[in-house]
Formats: C-alpha cells, structure tokens, sequence
C-alpha cells in the first residue's frame, strides 16, 4: 500500500509540473527518497526514473512539450531554388543549327501540415507557365514578373500501418516509384487516388504495392468517357546484407480513352497522330492507347570499393524498360544507368556521379509524361545523360548535367543540352 | 470497367493478406538483452501453450529500426532510443514506450593474487587501449598485465567499449573470449590478468575492484552510482496489449527478474 501511494505521488508530481518541465535531477531526488523511506525499492526506482526519462525524450521529440504554439508544431515548410543556365545546341534535319543559351529559375515551397494523427494536408506552389513538366521559368521578357502556379495540394491518409490513400494533386513518388525518369518526368504532380499498401516481412525483406487512379484530363464537350489512368505498381526491397540490396518493381499503367482524344498542348508532339512545330502547341489526336508494362530494378552496394581503399558512399545500379501493350510496332523503351558518390549531397564536399542511357520508341509512352529534358520530352529518340553534383555548403551545392539526344525516326537531328545549376534546399 | 474491378479485387485481396503476418510474437535487437530475452520466452510459452514467440539479435538498433518500422511485437536495446529515432518513430506514426526489464552492471576483475582493490575508469581505459601494460605503474607489483576481453560480437564488450572505454579500440593483444565465464576462468588462473564480467559472474575466484570508488554490486548498479551500468530496454509500440503485456509482465514479474539474474544480469526486485 505504502509502495502504492508512493509511485501514485510520483505520478501526481510529474503530472502536476508537465512531464517537459520535470528536470531528470528532481525525479532522480524524488525517486531516491521514496528508496530512502523504503516505499520503493532500488529497482523500482531505477525502473520508473528511466522510464519517465525516456517519456520526457519522446514527448520532446514529438512536439508536444515545445513553447511553439501547436499550429507551428503541425505545419512543416520546405523548398529550394534553383538558378539554371542552360545552353542547348540543335542540328535540324535540314542541317540547319541553333544555339540557344538561357537563364531559368526555379522556386518551389511546400508546407506540410498535419491535420490528426493520420491524415496529412501537403500544399506546395513553384514557379511555372503550367507545363506539367517543369517549374523552370525564363529569364527575360524585359524583367517581366514570373508566374506562380499550384504545384501539388494532396491529402494523404494514413489509416493503418500498412495501408495509406493520398488524393489530390500528388507528389510523383506518392505514386509510384521509378529509378529513372524514363516515362514520368520528375516535375509531373499526377491528379486523382492512390492507395498505398505496404509490409516489412521481416527486416530484410518490405513487400509493397501502389494502385492508382488518376484524372488525364477531363472531357465535357462530349458524351466520351475522359482519358484516366490505372495504375498497379507491386514493389520489393530485399537487403541481402548492411551493405547490399535490391529494390525491383513491376507496374502496368494503363492510359485509357487517350485514343482519339485531342493532346495536352503541352505535349512533345512525337506519338502518332500529334504534331509540334518548334515552339508552338502540340495539336492532333492521339491514335492510341498507351497500356505500359514497365519492369525496374535498381541495386545498391554501400562502401562498393572499399576493398580498392576508395571511399565512394554508395553505388546504384538500375534500369527500367517499357512496352505499350496497346501498339504492335514501335512500343518499347528502355534506360540503363548507375549512379555512385554520396547517396545525398547534403554538405561541401558531397559528390554524385550518374550517368543514364535511354531509348524511347514512337508510342512506347505518352509523350507528355517523360523527362523534358531529354530531347524536350520527346519519344522516338536515345539519349546519353552524365550528371555531376558537388556539394557546396550545407544543403546547396553545384549541379552539371550533359544530355546528348538524337531522333531515331528519320534524320538524326541530334541535340546537345547542357545545364549548370546552382541548388539551394531549405 | 473490366479494370476498375481488377483494381478493386487486388486491393481486396492484397488488404485481406497483408495483415494475416502478424499473429505471433516476434521479439529483435540487442544481442546483451538476447539472453534474457530466450529464457523469458522460453518460460513463458511453457506456461502459455498459445503463444508461439520468436527471438532474433541483430543489435540494438536493428531492434529499434524494426519498432519503428512494425516489423516486430518488442525491440530489444541495450541502450536508450536516439532522438533521431524518436523523430522517425514520430514521423511514423509510432508511440515507443520503453521497459526497463533489467540492470546491465559489468564488473572488473582481476587474478585475486593482485593487491590492487580499486581502479579509476581512466586507468580501465589506459590498460584496455595499451598505454599502461605493467601493473607497477598502478602502485601495484612488478608484473605485466594479462588483458582479457570479450569477443567484438558480445554485447557485454559493445556496453564496455561504450561505458568504460569512451569507445575507444582494445589493445590487439588482448585475450579474447567468448563468454563471461570463460573471461572470469582465465583470470582466476593467470597471474596478472584483468577481465570484465557480467555482475552475476564475480566469484570468489576472481577480485572485483571498486570502479571510481564504487565497489560494483547490486544496489551501486540500481543506484547508477557504479559507473560501468546501464539499463536494458524492451520498447513496445504504444502501450503493450494481449498477449505482449503479458509477456512483459512476466519478464517485469518477481519470476521473470529471477530469470534476468540467472543469466547474470541485475534483476530490478
């Protein structure tokens, strides 16, 4: 009973102050008069003491006993800028050239906020004209104002451990993973429902799966059904040990109703049945559908050289390769690369190296959705691409990356684009 | 709309299977709590036919990582939670709580024909990294010494490494062995030698000196005067329920620290 009474009074007296205010060196003296008076045993004391210190460490780490108010606590704000200059030198068909050098910007911020313990509201904005591709924007127009557009507002609800829906107008790695940016352009925030379902079978094995249902675009001229996509995305990483793993998956993502439905104007123009000449909008109707198989696989070795006396953080090693089911000739692509360095260049010093190889033929993909940069975004060509990154400081550093692109539908007309980037992360 | 039910079927199918895992009770991490962690389930399931309970090592922040990230019922540590992995815990939607189910309290012993009783943790660590290797430079006889060491892989050497030795390396010539009975065995038969053994393994054939000024024992340990102790954990994410609770009840039981105590640990009863 006296023992009773007296973690009762160390329950009262750690409640009273707020666990955050309780000092460990006031529980630690209560604790040793309680042992003292022989209400607790050394034990008990010991257990209860570093039990409360490990509840005042998780309280704090949580938020809870910070003096912010608790909107601050909820909301978390993040962004970066970019400051681009980027030189691109096209030989057309006709053997004409063109060198074009440009300064771009790109602003992003993002604020994050967590409306219970399950359900998250992410709200980001970014420079931009509305190309889902990019969020680049142009120096020029006689110091013109730049555009501000909506980059993303989701919601993610996070119902069970294993089960998670996110809606809105989402992050790409919300849904779906991919090594490279072989069909879906990083930049591209995709509209519509994922649910994202996930299990660790044991520390060295995680099974997921990603299922999707996104808007394409919406259609209220006609009766026709609007183009969507559905998208099924099974992954797993296995760990074969500290230093080596494997993370492969396998999607089908199934553009449907695309077939005669008329363009994005900001499409490539390289599917069948589009056309775009130079910079004009992309018209025309698509002929098909675009059902795309796509296999990826990506290996990582930590330390990889380490028994050469090399200190090189890590190495990854992927591909992907696509097949749009619904064509017969012209369907495929494929990229190829590796990356090795620091996994993440966060600080001076920091450096990573990739390289990637891809080849995309005519309707192997949808023309609006791969990387804008590799011959603007266009299937039907192959691309070398070498980047360097070099950390500069704590989150900024230095960026180089070379694309060498040419067509493989007729003439070659290739085109070399370089860009030199300044990052800057907050 | 074919497809839409293909979706719907798999989502279906892939929410009913997924959870289906967790039915028994998987306990992971520290290699120091390892022990505990077998008898305890050992005993329990002969009183529990029902509960079926797996025990892996992997190290403390294996058994942390696997709390976080739902992949066991108990992460096992020998030391407490980082802050990062609070915040990732946070980040994850966890509620760690922490169990202290037992005292870690390592003694050092010495051949009880040395006439040295006490030592500083600075002299520990200057025997231990090699910078004193005669124990006439400790007031004590002519005579070299014979340094014992557990194994790297022992938990017992992680906690001396960590609370004796500011993790610095051990003198490579050290003996190394693999448990604490064979350390307290080589030191009771050579002449000039000095181990550490768990606090359960001091005998009266080998010499525990005071660490600091503190004799080690069972109170010093559960007082954290001893300076070479530490609490061991099991976390739990959210407060323990079911089968778990009861589990952990029994390791927190006067039965259950009994246990602790068998396998040379200080039970807190």
């Amino acid at each position: 009973m006296k023992r009773l009474l007296g973690i009762m009074a160390l329950a009262l007296f750690v409640a009273s102050f707020g666990l955050s205010q309780v000092y460990a060196g006031e529980v630690d003296i209560l604790l040793q008069k309680l042992v003292e008076k022989g209400i607790l045993t050394p034990g008990e004391a010991q257990q209860v003491g570093t039990e409360t210190k490990e509840q005042v460490k998780k309280e704090i780490s949580q938020g809870k006993s910070s003096s912010l108010p608790a909107w601050v606590q909820n909301v978390k704000l993040k962004g970066d800028l970019r400051l681009r200059y980027q030189t691109k030198h096209d030989k057309a068909a006709n053997d004409y050239e063109k060198d074009t050098n440009i300064g771009r910007v790109r602003m992003r911020l993002g604020l994050e906020g967590k409306i219970n313990e399950k359900l998250i509201a992410g709200i980001g904005i970014a420079t931009g004209s509305g190309d889902p591709r990019s969020t680049n924007i142009s120096f020029g127009g006689y110091n013109s104002k730049k555009t501000v557009v909506l980059d993303y507002a989701y919601a993610k609800y996070s119902a069970l451990p294993w089960f998670t829906l996110v809606g809105g107008k989402m992050l790409l790695n919300d849904t779906l993973w991919e090594p490279t940016d072989l069909i879906w352009d990083t930049d591209i925030t995709p509209e519509g429902a994922v649910i994202q379902l996930s299990k660790n079978i044991n520390p060295n094995l995680a099974l997921s799966m990603n299922l999707g249902a996104l808007i394409v675009d919406t259609d209220t001229s006609s009766d026709n059904d609007a183009p969507m996509a559905y998208i099924i995305q099974p992954q797993a990483s296995y760990k074969f040990n500290d230093d080596v793993s494997l993370k492969g998956a396998l999607s089908f993502q199934s553009f449907h109703n695309v077939k005669g439905h008329a363009c994005s104007k900001y499409a490539s123009g390289s599917n069948t049945g589009i056309t775009k000449i130079g910079s004009a909008d992309a018209t025309g109707n698509y002929v098909y559908d675009y059902q795309m198989l796509n296999p990826a696989l990506e290996l990582k070795v930590m330390q990889p050289f380490k028994a050469l006396g090399l200190n090189v953080e890590t190495l990854k090693l992927f591909g992907e390769y696509v097949n749009n089911l619904d064509v017969s000739k012209g369907a495929s692509g494929f990229s190829l690369g590796f990356q090795f360095g620091h996994d993440k260049v966060e600080k001076w010093g920091d450096w990573q190296l990739r390289y990637i190889y891809a080849m995309l033929e005519k309707d192997s993909v949808l023309d609006v959705l791969p990387d804008s940069d590799r011959y603007g975004g266009a299937t039907g060509m192959r691309s070398h691409e070498g980047s360097l990154t070099y950390g500069l400081g704590k989150n900024t550093s230095l960026g180089f990356d070379v694309y060498r692109s040419w067509s493989i539908i007729g003439a070659k007309a290739p085109e070399t684009l370089i860009q030199a980037d300044w990052n800057m992360k907050f | 709309m074919k497809l839409m039910k293909l979706f719907t079927m798999a989502a279906f199918v892939v929410g009913i299977a997924l959870p289906c895992y967790a039915e028994k009770i998987v306990m992971e991490g520290s290699t120091t709590v390892l022990p505990i962690a077998q008898k305890a389930a050992e005993v329990f399931m002969q009183k529990n036919t029902d509960a079926d309970i797996s025990v892996r090592g992997g190290g403390s922040g294996v058994g942390i990582a696997s709390i976080i990230d739902g992949t066991c019922d108990i992460g096992n540590s020998s030391r407490p939670i980082k802050d990062s992995e609070l915040e990732k815990a946070a980040t994850n939607g966890k509620d760690i709580r922490a169990h202290v189910i037992a005292m870690d309290g390592i003694a050092v012993v010495v051949n009880p024909a040395n006439n040295l009783n006490a030592l500083s943790k600075k002299q520990i660590k200057d025997i231990y990294t090699g910078a004193i290797s005669n124990w006439s430079e400790l007031g004590g006889a002519d005579q070299k010494i014979v340094v014992i060491s557990r194994d790297t892989s022992s938990g017992t050497f992680e906690a001396f490494a960590e609370l004796a030795l500011d993790k610095a390396k051990v003198r490579p010539d050290a003996l190394m062995q693999a448990s604490n009975q064979a350390v307290a065995s080589t030191v009771a038969r050579t002449p000039g030698a000095i181990g550490y053994v768990g606090l359960g393994y001091i005998s009266g054939d080998v010499k525990a000196v005071a660490v600091n000024g503190i004799i080690p024992s069972r109170e010093t340990v559960l007082n954290n005067k001893y300076p070479i102790g530490r609490p061991l954990f099991m976390y739990t994410n959210g407060e323990p329920k079911g089968l778990v609770k009861e589990l952990l009840d029994f390791i927190k039981s006067a039965e259950g620290q009994k246990l602790v105590e068998t396998e040379g640990f200080v039970g807190l009863k």
